[in-house]
């Protein structure tokens, strides 16, 4: 390991960067780190399916910016690196918060002693101690009026006087009665309602730490000159190939405890888990990411040798490396040689919408059509081919389950009948019939979907299942956009009537899903179907400020039925994904709610100790 | 070292002294071998377009009937894609729809290039021809896909966007050509007779002018042709092209994924149909060409 000296690992800066600076772009960069980070340096190269856009916390909303974000920057809470389901737990916080009894404050105290990464942007290049103070700068930052931050939905309207403080012209120097420090180590949070999943914000990028100097001295280029007090320190970026980071020497000591983060032998020793414990995080001189999209790239990329480190499995490839799909994917023998493998349900689903407010499928002025409409994408349901759909494009191996709360969360009803994920043709036909739709008078069907090969292949499917209930051909048309950002443009102003959406949680809470059908939230905002049932609406408004209890997931579970019954959504399937790594790598992966934060708990075998 | 001339074909055209400029053109067409074979093919590959077009055949093409890549069978040809869909049914659509984008903008194409070329060279070095001369220029400035794509983006939801594309991109060709034939003929005998009987100008292009440059026009639109349906391959490949139907573009973007599966059906059944239909429409416009040559015509 290198040496914990603040002099050597300037030195080391120094003369990394100076080479890195002068190596024009043919030079391997990993080589000149190997080169330069002289002795046993230990260096993972992880890959990512795309590129952050923004490395500032304010516009940390892809799963690729936060990534990297919470590794630069810290946050109060963090998910426990091992347990499943997911538990939230302090990480710059020193305890979780003191709640008041009815729900509206929250004290946080944080940790002492805990410094900023060097930058030029500090007096002398000196990372200073963070305070409460800077938590509250940053949040402020969210709704700064210049500022266009995608995060600030997660307090807006939360916390007492902060959307004032924004419409009093976001003015630093003011408080807001709702976010005040205690001391320089506490701070106090006052909250307009009970807000349960605040504390789950507080674990996500955009709730980041950031210093008032970095932003200050960097602008806007706080975006690609990232300054924090995380586990690791920006080295390099380059904002569509990779990031090259190396581990912030100053980064607290705090020794892994595994039974803390949810060490079971039988789950993780095979990773060679139990060889971190009692390490200090982080476990590696430097943390390369490469940001690859094309998974034919990727996949070359990790089987060349030690190119990088860990993969996602492209679906293509999945028939190829496992010997056994059902009921657990197993890898070939001499896959299994080489790496480790770790399958695990996205933190999320797919699902096919209604455009709820579109006459023809949807809501309608005229109750008999109206019925009528209802029956239609009930038997639209009926015919839709979950099974299909996964053996196409999931290979066989995703979970479908029934209405829109995925398996992922504790809320998940097991017990919950699956009908409307099964494929019933005469049942679906009997719906047709019941609503006197006919092959001459039924509506013309707009699959809306961005130009790509796999979404017209799964309009060319669903149009393949409308065939088999009598939908004339002709009558099931694909409306296609350019990009991602046209899509969901045209989504966020109602204007398709049946698209395919997806959905990754922001937290381990069935809220976040419930959240998609809340009438309110109708478009542009994130309820996509505008679906718009009032009861439906009184029951998320009741359950938005409960703490997790049986009876919220009870209510939950009402919502979740209701949405399954009015037939709003083809819902749904949470895709499953498998991940592999090079034998030398200790770690065990999670791609979302963990995210970035395991990152910091991987380490490196030497040859010997393999 | 001597050079020995092969004087057969000017002997016999010559025996031909008399006959008109297109009687020569055929007679020289049909000797070209590789000419009439590139003939062949493509008028087989219409026979089989307008047996999709009048439902004789490929009628199956949007069925998912199959399973996820099927091999090859008496039932299934060319095996099935991914969905389970009949690949050579898909193949055998895509023919029309190759050509329905062919002719389309070959034929619009070639009608505007004649035209506005027409135009051009009858008024030659005056305002009309500055302005249609600096339209093309600018249309020919911008690189061919980034403009089709433009317009296809611009035009995104209407299912020509992509004809309109390609027709507002390769008539320019046509119109200089017929630009530069114009300015030669106008200053012929026969142009001049008309004006001074004081036949129209609009009379003298039509009737008198453009009808002699048949021979170019027929030469460019099998261009055209051929060029809008590989063209339609590159864009329905990169999401821009055919908005309803299939196309051999399309199905070759959907091998993209396949072939990395080690699924090889859909990326050959639609290259080799594609690769066989150019090759032929290049023989063919190649023999045309010669054909049509008023040096080797008039020989």
């Amino acid at each position: 390991m290198l040496q914990n000296s603040k002099w050597l690992n300037g030195l080391l800066q120094l003369i990394v960067v100076m080479s890195l600076a002068g190596c024009n772009a043919a030079i391997d960069i990993d080589k000149a780190l190997e080169g330069y980070l002289k002795g046993p340096a230990k260096i993972y190269r992880h890959s990512l399916g795309g590129a952050p856009s923004s490395l500032d916390p304010l516009n940390s909303a892809t799963l690729y910016a936060n990534y990297i974000v919470i590794n630069i920057y810290d946050t109060l809470f963090r998910y426990k690196y091992l347990a499943r389901p997911y538990e939230i737990v302090p990480n710059l916080a020193v305890a979780m918060p003191e709640v008041s009894e009815d729900g509206l404050t929250y004290i946080i105290k944080i940790k002492k002693g805990v410094f900023y990464a060097d930058s030029p942007a500090f007096p002398n290049g000196i990372g200073r101690e963070v305070i409460a103070e800077d938590l509250i700068y940053s949040i402020k930052r969210h709704f700064d009026v210049v500022n266009r931050s995608q995060g600030s939905w997660l307090w807006d309207g939360k916390i007492v006087g902060l959307n004032e403080w924004k419409e009093a012209g976001s003015n630093y120097s003011d408080v807001i009665a709702g976010l005040k420090t205690l001391d320089s180590h506490t701070i106090k949070i006052t909250l307009i309602a009970p807000y349960p999943q605040l504390i789950h914000t507080f674990a996500q990028g955009f709730s980041a730490f950031v210093p008032h100097e970095a932003v200050k001295h960097y602008g806007r280029e706080l975006s690609v000159h990232p300054v924090g007090s995380g586990p690791f320190k920006m080295l390099r970026y380059e904002s569509s190939n990779y990031a090259l980071m190396i581990r912030n020497i100053k980064y607290r000591e705090e020794p892994i405890d595994l039974e803390f983060e949810g060490y079971d032998p039988i789950l993780h020793k095979k990773y060679g888990i139990d060889k971190i414990a009692g390490k200090s995080p982080p476990l590696v001189d430097a943390l390369k990411i490469d940001f690859i999209k094309e998974s034919a790239s990727k996949w070359a990329s990790f089987n060349k040798g030690n190119e990088i480190n860990f993969t996602g499995v492209p679906v293509e490839q999945v028939e190829k490396i496992l010997s056994q799909k059902q009921p657990k994917p197993i890898l070939t023998p001499e896959m299994a040689e080489k790496y480790h493998m770790f399958n695990t349900t996205e933190t999320g689903f797919v699902h096919t919408d209604f455009n709820m407010r579109d006459p023809l499928i949807g809501y309608n002025d005229d109750p008999v059509r109206d019925k009528r409409n209802k029956l239609l994408r009930c038997a639209i349901r009926s015919a839709f081919d979950w099974k299909e759909r996964n053996d196409v494009f999931y290979s066989g191996i995703a979970v479908t389950f029934p209405g829109i709360i995925p398996p992922v969360v504790p809320e998940y009803d097991p017990e919950l009948s699956n009908s409307s994920t099964l494929r019933n043709l005469d049942e679906a036909k009997r719906l047709m019939l019941e609503g006197g739709w006919t092959t001459d008078n039924v509506p013309s069907l707009v699959y809306g979907g961005v130009a790509s090969v796999a979404t017209r292949q799964m309009y060319e499917q669903f149009r393949g299942w409308m065939k088999d209930i009598g939908y004339p051909e002709e009558k099931v048309i694909f409306d296609s956009y350019a990009s991602f950002g046209d899509f969901n443009k045209a989504v966020k102003q109602a204007k398709i009537m049946i698209f395919g959406m997806g959905w990754g949680l922001d937290y381990p809470d069935a809220q976040n899903t419930l959240q998609l059908f809340y009438g309110p939230f109708g478009a542009p905002g994130s309820n996509s179907s505008n679906y718009n049932n009032p009861e439906y609406n009184r029951l998320y408004e009741q359950t938005s400020t409960m703490q997790p209890s049986t009876e919220r997931t009870q209510l939950y579970r009402e919502m979740n039925n209701m949405v399954i019954d009015d037939c709003v959504t083809i819902s749904g399937l949470s895709r499953e994904n498998i991940f592999l790594w090079h034998k030398n790598v200790v770690s065990f992966t999670d791609a979302q709610i963990v995210g970035g934060f395991h990152l910091k708990f991987v380490d490196m075998l030497d040859e010997e100790t393999k | 070292m001597s050079t020995v001339l092969d004087t057969s074909t000017a002997e016999v055209v010559e025996d031909k002294i008399g006959e008109s400029m297109w009687s020569k053109a055929a007679y020289k067409f049909r000797r070209d071998r590789a000419g009439m074979i590139g003939l062949s093919v493509v008028a087989f590959y219409m026979l089989v377009a307008l047996g999709v077009g009048v439902g004789l055949w490929g009628t199956e093409w949007s069925d998912n009937n199959g399973q996820k890549w099927e091999g090859v069978s008496s039932q299934y040809w060319f095996g099935t894609n991914i969905l389970g869909q009949d690949i050579f049914e898909r193949a055998i659509f895509s023919t029309k729809t190759a050509f329905e984008v062919g002719l389309v903008v070959a034929v619009i194409s070639t009608l505007i290039g004649a035209f506005l070329g027409a135009l051009s060279g009858f008024f030659s070095n005056t305002w009309i021809d500055e302005i249609i001369l600096w339209l093309m220029g600018v249309l020919d400035s911008i690189p061919f896909y980034l403009f089709v794509a433009a317009i296809a983006f611009a035009l995104s939801g209407f299912a020509y966007s992509m004809h309109v594309a390609m027709i507002a991109t390769f008539w320019t060709t046509t119109s200089r050509l017929v630009r530069g034939e114009v300015i030669k003929l106008k200053n012929f005998e026969f142009v001049e007779a008309a004006r001074a009987v004081g036949v129209p100008q609009h009379i003298i292009i039509v009737r008198h002018i453009l009808p002699n440059t048949f021979h170019i026009l027929l030469v460019q639109s099998t261009i055209v042709f051929v060029g809008a349906i590989k063209s339609e391959v590159i864009l329905s490949f990169l999401g821009l092209g055919v908005k309803n139907g299939v196309s051999w573009g399309l199905m070759i973007a959907e091998s993209t994924l396949e072939v990395q599966a080690g699924e090889f059906s859909n990326f050959y059944a639609a290259s080799v149909l594609l690769f066989i239909l150019v090759m032929a429409f290049n023989m063919f416009s190649d023999a045309l060409q010669d054909a049509l040559d008023p040096k080797k015509v008039s020989t």
